[in-house]
């Protein structure tokens, strides 16, 4: 249980820094992320005694990602009026995504190993890690670039949102989801509800349309 | 709204301890769901489509786990550490990792940048 509190004392110094920083990189999940490598690394611990360690944290996300209906139904009438742009919106998005991170890996020359893991890093890690068998990427990689895609996404997308004008808290929502998945639903989540709801639309429907794609082109 | 039930004057941490109960059922169905059909979907996203069939068809109320689905999405960054930490078994990957950051980023801009602006066009105005 060490790991547990490590964790959790890490990501309240991110939350603590973040309200002190006002930066876009002062993220509560990058900063606990970094404390918990560092103390990893220093302290020689391999990741599966980590992972082992905290599986009670970890055995909270599922209820947590069943717990995004709430804000959905909450805000049912408002999305169900606006079904075209969230779907269209979200379907471009993660088709883009998957096509970027596949042609420009093969453009790149990266290994056969993560060319097949950058597949699926638009759709959330679980997913990621269900279609590795499909996409021939070892399954571990797979699940590590997919949820890394989400925190580099929660990173880089507000501010790119914000130049590109895109002000509509659901525009907003539906493109950080549609490639940033989960991490990005939680970043989306601090811009208020309706981003936070579009944002797990997003996540949603990407990871149906990268399982079509892997199944249609595996 | 049954504003008279019983369930509604349950104290707050009641409340919160029977919502957990709840989200977890539906995680557990989603994941039993996936299994039995084979569907190569997340148990999660699966529990999540079933709870908010459960709530419009009145078979869930929302008061029954608004507390602990906001108490769980409030620290959902944190719940993705131990993923995010995973990092660490790919350090061997070294000068290989620029590369893969690149070929994410580009993914991730074009994305959200082409999602982002088809919404903003397709967005109905609000007063119409």
């Amino acid at each position: 249980m060490i790991w547990v509190m490590l964790t959790l004392l890490a990501f309240a110094a991110g939350v603590l820094a973040q309200l002190r920083l006002r930066s876009p990189l002062a993220n509560p999940t990058l900063i606990g992320t970094l404390i918990v490598a560092a103390a990893l690394l220093l302290t020689r611990v391999t990741y599966d005694t980590y992972l082992h360690d905290v599986q009670p944290l970890s055995a909270l996300l599922t209820p947590a990602v069943v717990a995004l209906a709430v804000p959905l139904y909450r805000l049912r009438a408002l999305l169900a009026r606006q079904w075209q742009a969230l779907l269209l919106g979200g379907l471009s998005g993660t088709a883009l995504g998957v096509g970027v991170d596949t042609l420009l890996a093969r453009a790149l020359h990266l290994s056969p190993d993560a060319q097949r893991a950058l597949h699926t890093a638009p759709a959330t890690s679980p997913v990621a890690l269900q279609l590795a068998p499909f996409t021939h990427a070892p399954p571990a990689l797979a699940a590590t670039l997919a949820v890394l895609s989400g925190l580099i996404g929660a990173l880089i997308l507000p501010a790119l949102l914000t130049a590109l004008r895109v002000r509509h808290p659901l525009a907003r929502g539906i493109a950080i989801g549609s490639v940033a998945h989960g991490v990005g639903t939680a970043r989306a989540r601090e811009e208020g509800e309706q981003a936070g709801a579009a944002s797990s639309i997003g996540m949603g429907l990407a990871a149906l349309t990268v399982t079509l794609i892997v199944a249609l082109l595996a | 709204m049954t504003s008279g039930s019983v369930t509604a004057r349950l104290p707050a941490p009641a409340r919160f301890v029977l919502g957990l109960g709840l989200l977890l059922a539906f995680a557990a169905a989603g994941q039993a769901l996936t299994g039995a059909l084979g569907l190569p979907l997340p148990g999660s996203v699966v529990g999540l489509v079933l709870l908010w069939a459960a709530l419009g068809l009145k078979l869930v109320r929302l008061h029954w786990i608004m507390d602990a689905a906001d108490g769980l999405l409030g620290v959902l960054g944190l719940l993705f550490i131990p993923a995010t930490v995973g990092f660490l078994q790919f350090l061997s990957a070294g000068a290989a990792w620029g590369l893969w950051l690149l070929v994410m980023t580009a993914g991730l801009l074009v994305g959200a940048g082409a999602a982002g602006l088809i919404a903003s066009r397709l967005l109905r105005p609000e007063d119409a």
